[in-house]
C-alpha cells in the first residue's frame, strides 16, 4: 500500500481555553482531491492554519503525518519545504517587498532546505513567466510589493502562482473562492486544475458547493464542530447545497 | 530680578568650559557654567537629558594626519573632506559646483546648546555653491581622525535659483571616544531642487551631534534623509524654515538602534509664509537594549495659509528592552490650514512572519525581509542608482551586524 500523502489521526487543537478541533481524522492518498466543507465557524480555517504551522494554537492530542513525516514536529518553513502548501484565504500584505523578490526568496529557500542548487535568475524568470501566462499574472503585478494593493482575483493568482512555482506535495486550499466573481473563479480553478497530478494532493476547504463544480473533488467531508462528521462523494456537496448543514449537526453525537 | 544659582557642574561640562575658555568665547563659557548641558527639564532635550549622556569630552581636535577609508563610496560622486575640523583640499569641481573656504561657522544664533558649541569651535566653512543642473552626488565627508578628539565642523550649502543637485554628508572616523559636533547651513534658492542625505557612519564608541539649518526660498523643492547608523550617542537637528511661496519639502530620516545606542532625531519646521507644504516621515528601528527618540515640531505662523503638512512616525521594537520614543507637536497660528500627525510603533507582525514562513522561507531571513520592506520607502524614491545602492549597504550592514 502507498504512503498517504496527509494523514490525521485523532487531531485535537485549542486556541487559548477553547477547543477548536475536537478530533480530526482524514487520509488523503497520492493524487487525491478532498473537500471539506462546513459553515462558518466550524474549524475548517484552524485546520489549514494547524496544519501550515500557525503559532496561536495548542495540539492537545493526535498526529498528522506528510508524506510518512511528522509534520507537528516541524517548523512553518520546513513544512513548506517537505512539500506542505497553504492558499490563504486572506493573502498577506507585505509592504516593501516586491512579488518577484519574494517569489525567488522562497524558491531558493525551500531549495537550500532540500539539498537542492539555487536556481538561476534567467530560469527562475522564465519559470515565472510561463506560470504567469495562464494565470494573467504580468510582469507589472510581480514588480509590485507583494499582495498590497492587489484585488481579491489578484491575490488569489498570485497564491496559485505560487503554488505552481513551488510544486508541493500536498495544496490546501483556504477558502480560495471567497472574493471571486465567476470569470476569476474559472481562471483559478484553471490553474489549480493544472496542478493535478498522480503524486499531489489537494484539501479543498470551502463552505459553497460553487467551488467545487470547477474542481472536482474525488471525496467530501463534512465538517461541524471540530471534526469530520460524514465523508461521500461529489454529491455528498450537492446534498448540502440543497439541505444545508443542519442534518448533519448532530451526526457525530 | 531673578537669581540663578550655577548648576553643580560635570566632568563634561568643566572641560567644556575650560575649552570654551581658552578659545575666547567667554559669552558660551559663561552661559555653560551658569546652565550646564541641557537637562531632561529643558524641553527640547527631554528625552536626550545631555548632562546624564554626555559624560566625558576628550581634547579640542588637533590637524588630522592621515585619514581613514571613505565612510561609504558611491560610484560617480565628488567627494570633499573635512578632517577635525579642517577643509581639505579637493579635486576639480564638477561643472556647477564651486567649492571655497570661509572663516567662523556657519549657523545662525539659535539658541541651542549645539548650536552655542558648534558656533565657538568651528573655526572654519567649507562653502558648497551649486548652480545649474549638477549631475553627480556632491559627497561631503566629514572625518574626526587619531585620538579621541572634541571636534566642530561646519559647512555652507547654497542652492541657486533653478538649480538641482544632491549633497550627500557622511561622517565617520577613527575608533575612538570622539565627540563631533557638525552644523550645515543649507540655502535652497527660488525653483532649486535640493536633495540632503546625511549619513553617520562613526564608530560606537563616539558621540555625533549634527545640526541643519534649511532656508527654503519661493517654489523651492528640498527632500532630506537623515539616518544614524553609527555613533553610540547621537542627535541630529533639523530647522527648517519656509520662506518662500510654492516651496515644499519633504523630510525623513531613520534611527537604526543597536544594543547600548541612544539616537535621537529632533526636527523643528516653521511655514513661515503661505502656501507652503511638507511631509515627514520618520522611521525608528530598536533593537537589544537601546533607546530612540523623535521629536517633531510643526509650526505654521500666523501668515501662512493654506499650508499643508503630514507627520508621520513609525517604530519598530525589534526586543522588548528597546525604547522607541516619539513626540510630534503641531503649533498652529494660521486658521485656513491642513495639518496632521501620526506616530505608530509596533513589534513584527505576526501574520506576515507566519505568510513567509509557509512559502518555506526562514524565520531569520523573514525578519530580514519585513524589516527591509518596512525600511524601503525611505530609499525607494532616490533616484541615483549608486546613491540608492549604497544606503541599502548601510541598511543591509545594520541587519547583518546582529
Amino acid at each position: 500500500m502507498t504512503t498517504p500523502i496527509l494523514e490525521i489521526r485523532n487531531l485535537h487543537a485549542r486556541i487559548e481555553d477553547r477547543e477548536i478541533l475536537k478530533g480530526v481524522n482524514l487520509i488523503i492518498p497520492p493524487g487525491q482531491v478532498h473537500a471539506v466543507m462546513g459553515r462558518n465557524g466550524s474549524g475548517k480555517s484552524t485546520l489549514s492554519y494547524v496544519l501550515a504551522g500557525k503559532e496561536d494554537y495548542e495540539i492537545t492530542e493526535g498526529e498528522v503525518l506528510l508524506d510518512g513525516q511528522d509534520l507537528l514536529a516541524m517548523e512553518p518553513d520546513e513544512r513548506a519545504a517537505a512539500g506542505l502548501f497553504l492558499a490563504f484565504q486572506y493573502p498577506i500584505e507585505i509592504p516593501g517587498v516586491a512579488t518577484m523578490t519574494f517569489l525567488k526568496a522562497a524558491m531558493n529557500a525551500q531549495r537550500k532546505k532540500r539539498g537542492e542548487p539555487e536556481m538561476l535568475t534567467p530560469d527562475f524568470m522564465r519559470a515565472v513567466k510561463q506560470a504567469g501566462v495562464d494565470l494573467n499574472v504580468d510582469n507589472d503585478m510581480l514588480k509590485r510589493p507583494l499582495n498590497v494593493g492587489f484585488s481579491g482575483g489578484e491575490k488569489k493568482r498570485a497564491e496559485v502562482l505560487q503554488m505552481a512555482l513551488l510544486q508541493p506535495k500536498m495544496c490546501i486550499l483556504d477558502e480560495t473562492d471567497s472574493g471571486l466573481d465567476i470569470d476569476a473563479l474559472q481562471v483559478v480553478a484553471k490553474g489549480v486544475n493544472a496542478l493535478r497530478s498522480a503524486n499531489r494532493s489537494m484539501l479543498v476547504i470551502t463552505h459553497y458547493q460553487r467551488l467545487l463544480n470547477h474542481i472536482v473533488p474525488d471525496v467530501v467531508h463534512v465538517f461541524s464542530d471540530g471534526r469530520i462528521v460524514e465523508s461521500g462523494d461529489k454529491d455528498l456537496a450537492l446534498q448540502l447545497e440543497a439541505k444545508g448543514y443542519a442534518d448533519f449537526d448532530n451526526a457525530a453525537a | 530680578m531673578k537669581q540663578t544659582m550655577p548648576v553643580r557642574l560635570s566632568a563634561a561640562e568643566n572641560t567644556l568650559i575650560e575649552q570654551l575658555t581658552g578659545l575666547g568665547a567667554t559669552v558660551e563659557a559663561e552661559r555653560m557654567t551658569m546652565a550646564g548641558l541641557p537637562t531632561r527639564r529643558v524641553e527640547s532635550y527631554h528625552y536626550t537629558d545631555l548632562k546624564m549622556l554626555l559624560k566625558a569630552v576628550p581634547p579640542l581636535a588637533q590637524a588630522a594626519n592621515e585619514a581613514s577609508a571613505p565612510a561609504l563610496r558611491v560610484a560617480g560622486a565628488h567627494q570633499v573632506m573635512i578632517a577635525n575640523g579642517r577643509v581639505q583640499e579637493s579635486g576639480t569641481a564638477p561643472a556647477g559646483v564651486i567649492i571655497g573656504k570661509a572663516d567662523g561657522a556657519a549657523l545662525t544664533n539659535r539658541d541651542d546648546v549645539l548650536v552655542h558649541l558648534n558656533g565657538a569651535l568651528a573655526k572654519e566653512t567649507l562653502t558648497l555653491t551649486l548652480d545649474g543642473t549638477v549631475d553627480p552626488v556632491v559627497q561631503i565627508d566629514r572625518r574626526t581622525e587619531g585620538a579621541a578628539a572634541h571636534s566642530a565642523s561646519s559647512a555652507r550649502i547654497f542652492v541657486a535659483d533653478n538649480a538641482s543637485a544632491v549633497v550627500l554628508e557622511t561622517y565617520a572616523g577613527s575608533d575612538a571616544a570622539h565627540v563631533a559636533n557638525h552644523a550645515s547651513y543649507v540655502t535652497v534658492g527660488k525653483n532649486a531642487v535640493l536633495t540632503h542625505i546625511t549619513v553617520d557612519l562613526s564608530s560606537k564608541s563616539a558621540t555625533h551631534f549634527a545640526t541643519n539649518e534649511y532656508t527654503l526660498a519661493e517654489g523651492a523643492k528640498l527632500r532630506t534623509l537623515t539616518i544614524h547608523a553609527g555613533a553610540g550617542l547621537a542627535r541630529s537637528q533639523v530647522f527648517a524654515r519656509f520662506a518662500g511661496e510654492g516651496a515644499h519639502a519633504y523630510f525623513t530620516g531613520l534611527n537604526l538602534v543597536d544594543n547600548g545606542q541612544h539616537l535621537d532625531i529632533t526636527i523643528d519646521i516653521n511655514h513661515a509664509v503661505p502656501n507652503t507644504t511638507s511631509q515627514e516621515l520618520y522611521k525608528q528601528i530598536a533593537r537589544g537594549r537601546s533607546k530612540a527618540v523623535f521629536q517633531g515640531r510643526i509650526m505654521v505662523s500666523r501668515d501662512a495659509q493654506k499650508t499643508d503638512a503630514k507627520m508621520m512616525m513609525q517604530g519598530l521594537m525589534l526586543s522588548d528592552e528597546a525604547e522607541i520614543l516619539s513626540k510630534p507637536e503641531l503649533e498652529i497660528y494660521a486658521d485656513d490650514v491642513v495639518c496632521g500627525h501620526g506616530s505608530t510603533c509596533g513589534e513584527l507582525d505576526e501574520d506576515s512572519m507566519f505568510y513567509l514562513m509557509s512559502r518555506g522561507i526562514p524565520k531569520a531571513e523573514a525578519e530580514t525581509m519585513l524589516v527591509r520592506g518596512f525600511l524601503e520607502e525611505l530609499v525607494d524614491p532616490i533616484a541615483d542608482e549608486a546613491l540608492a545602492e549604497a544606503l541599502h549597504g548601510v541598511i543591509d550592514g545594520w541587519l547583518l551586524g546582529k
